[in-house]
């Protein structure tokens, strides 16, 4: 039961976290996140003035730039640009700086599986780091469904060569009352709704929502870490 | 480079570092031939690392594949440097767009690389005019020094790029293994690509290292400084980079322009470079052997899982056309008939569970709680993209295009 997967973790196991702040000097926020092996840096400009061409002037706009290790940008690439695109700016709060762009840039300097996830979880504390207004934080995970049906969170890539399909999920952190010591675990969870899936291959209804289940348990744990580190690491700061 | 818009120093600014340099101080306090602070840092993933010069910040990253030679050429592997300037390193920099600086930092960087034969090319080679191995690296700019009191914008220039970029290339190269591989078969063609985890890869026979020096000249050419930072380099009068390596044999001079430099300066530069070259040497390889002494001590610890997996690992084969599959090749198939018939290798699970009770985990009790999220709340940015099969979609795409190997 233990030692279910070829790294010993157990399904609904993470791999260790960690996140740097700023470790770029110029960029005005930056991250470098690692998840295991697959280790995403991401740097935040902006916001600066004026839009680009067919966006909304009467809102900030965001603009991503995914820069792969290796090689020309491709189609994964750009699909992934968007995804994050879509999804930053539905943390975001776009009313705050009109007509600005914020561009994020994102280099991968490890991939060892949950890319896509990483990357989020990238873009979000370089965006906090960067002093971005934002709703709240976006904590993504991926989700990996084997082919007897089983679910395991925080692929690597020798697993996902072995997948039947996986979702790629993103949840909004989990809230933190500050009234009550004992926060109702489960009323505040079915609070949180989902603000990216992205999913690859064939998976029934059950293996999907047992996916968004496993995932949003995962989520406030990632969600935890990700309050810590950006709270400690906030004095040191100018 | 001096197209774009630089920081323009006042007259009294100017005077000030000039001033200073003829006493041998400079802004940053440094002395006149000292190099900013080197940082080498390894990947966990053989061939790639990380060079801190300063505030500067480059990635290295070194990959290989199995191509077939050029025609003139056909006993001899290929090496090809890519640099762009990445937006991370500054918002003005266009991705996909390599600027005029740019070029010049790949090319300086290409031309002390690989016109000086610092990698033996010929070992690459598999199969004389068939199979070589076709190395690339590429170069990320991720930080080009930052200082806080220089709007953006102004002060977009090389900023000593090419001695960190060539130094992340170095390192990268150093640590590369490229799979093992055997020729064998009936008419002695047919190449085997060894699994890493069955056979270690090798690395790549390196003769010297080649290091880029910078040198900025000031006054009438006979004040200069090596490494210079933006404010010297917008006070100078004139810039060259040497290669070098620790023997002392040059391997490229970079003086594009800029004031004219008394020959017995640059022959003075040659052995100002030369002592910095052999001093980068020491350090680069002492970084590379504690890395490869590190790796190898994982490689120890790792041995069980990777002897489980052993039986199962196919070596990938490439096999003459009969069979014609071509679904999984990411070399590309050569002309004369020659297909590579690649089996992903397929890792057998080998311990299964019966028991799929997912959450009777004890290491996050979290993720017991349980709460199911009603199907309302995923619709909204829900994606379906299923027509490409799971492998494609995991699968990194490393396209190399045939078209830039020859440019080079």
């Amino acid at each position: 039961m233990e030692e279910s997967r070829a790294d010993g973790r157990n399904p609904n196991q993470l791999r260790p976290f960690s996140c740097t702040r700023n470790p770029l000097d110029r960029a005005h926020g930056s991250a470098r996140w690692a998840q295991g092996d697959t280790i995403v840096l991401a740097a935040v400009y902006g916001p600066k003035p004026g839009t680009r061409k067919g966006e909304n002037p009467e809102k900030a706009s965001i603009e991503v730039v995914w820069k792969p290790m290796t090689g020309q940008i491709g189609k994964q690439e750009k699909e992934y640009e968007m995804t994050l695109k879509r999804t930053l700016q539905s943390i975001c709060l776009l009313t705050v700086h009109p007509n600005t762009t914020t561009s994020v840039i994102l280099q991968v300097v490890g991939n060892d599986g949950s890319l896509l996830p990483c990357a989020i979880n990238a873009c979000c504390a370089a965006l906090v780091f960067a002093g971005i207004p934002l709703k709240h934080l976006a904590v993504a995970i991926g989700c990996g469904v084997l082919e007897d049906g089983e679910v395991i969170l925080d692929t690597n890539k020798a697993e996902e060569q072995q997948l039947k399909s996986f979702a790629h999920l993103v949840f909004p952190n989990s809230r933190k009352s500050a009234s009550s010591k004992e926060p109702n675990q489960k009323e505040e969870d079915s609070e949180r709704g989902l603000i990216t899936s992205i999913t690859h291959g064939v998976m029934s209804e059950e293996d999907y929502f047992s996916c968004i289940e496993r995932g949003l348990a995962a989520s406030s744990r990632i969600s935890h870490f990700m309050r810590t580190t950006l709270q400690k690491q906030a004095p040191g700061d100018v | 480079m001096d197209h774009h818009q630089r920081w323009h120093p006042t007259v009294n600014e100017r005077e000030f570092i000039e001033r200073a340099l003829q006493s041998d101080l400079r802004v940053d306090g440094r002395r006149p031939f000292d190099f900013r602070r080197l940082k080498i840092l390894f990947g966990r993933e053989d061939g790639s690392a990380e060079v801190q010069l300063g505030d500067t910040r480059v990635m290295g990253y070194a990959t290989a594949q199995l191509v077939q030679p050029y025609k003139d050429r056909p006993n001899e592997g290929t090496l090809a440097i890519f640099t762009e300037f990445s937006p991370m390193a500054d918002p003005a920099f266009e991705p996909g767009r390599p600027g005029e600086s740019a070029i010049e930092l790949g090319r300086v960087v290409d031309r002390g690389l690989r016109e000086s034969r610092a990698v033996d090319m010929e070992s690459l080679c598999v199969v004389a005019g068939k199979h070589v191995w076709s190395v690339r690296v590429d170069l990320h700019i991720l930080d080009n020094g930052g200082e806080l009191n220089v709007p953006d914008a102004m002060v977009l220039s090389l900023r000593n790029l090419i001695d960190a970029a060539n130094i992340a290339a170095l390192a990268a190269l150093s640590t590369f293994r490229r799979p093992e591989c055997t020729v064998g078969g009936e008419d002695g063609q047919q190449v085997t690509v060894h699994d890493p985890e069955v056979r270690d890869p090798l690395p790549l026979t390196i003769h010297h290292l080649p290091i880029a020096v910078t040198f900025a000249y000031f006054g009438e050419g006979n004040i200069m400084v090596i490494d210079p930072t933006y404010k010297e380099e917008a006070v100078m009068g004139g810039r060259m980079t040497a290669t070098i390596n620790s023997n002392g044999d040059v391997c490229s001079i970079q003086k594009a322009g800029g004031e004219g430099v008394m020959s017995s300066v640059i022959m003075q530069c040659l052995r100002i470079a030369s002592v910095k070259a052999a001093d980068i040497t020491s350090k680069i390889k002492n970084e590379v052997n504690s890395y490869t002494s590190a790796k190898a001590l994982q490689k120890v610890k790792r041995l069980p899982a990777s002897a489980l997996k052993k039986d199962n690992a196919p070596d990938v084969a490439m096999k003459e056309s009969s069979d014609g599959a071509l679904e999984t090749q990411s070399t590309k198939p050569s002309s004369d008939g020659q297909q590579i018939n690649k089996e992903p290798p397929s890792v057998v699970e080998d311990n299964k569970q019966e028991d799929v009770e997912p959450m009777l985990s004890e290491c996050n009790p979290e993720a017991q709680s349980e709460t199911r999220l009603t199907a309302g709340g995923s619709d909204e940015t829900q994606e379906a993209i299923s027509p490409k099969s799971l492998k494609d979609a995991v699968k990194p795409k490393h396209k190399i295009k045939k078209k830039q190997h020859s440019k080079s």
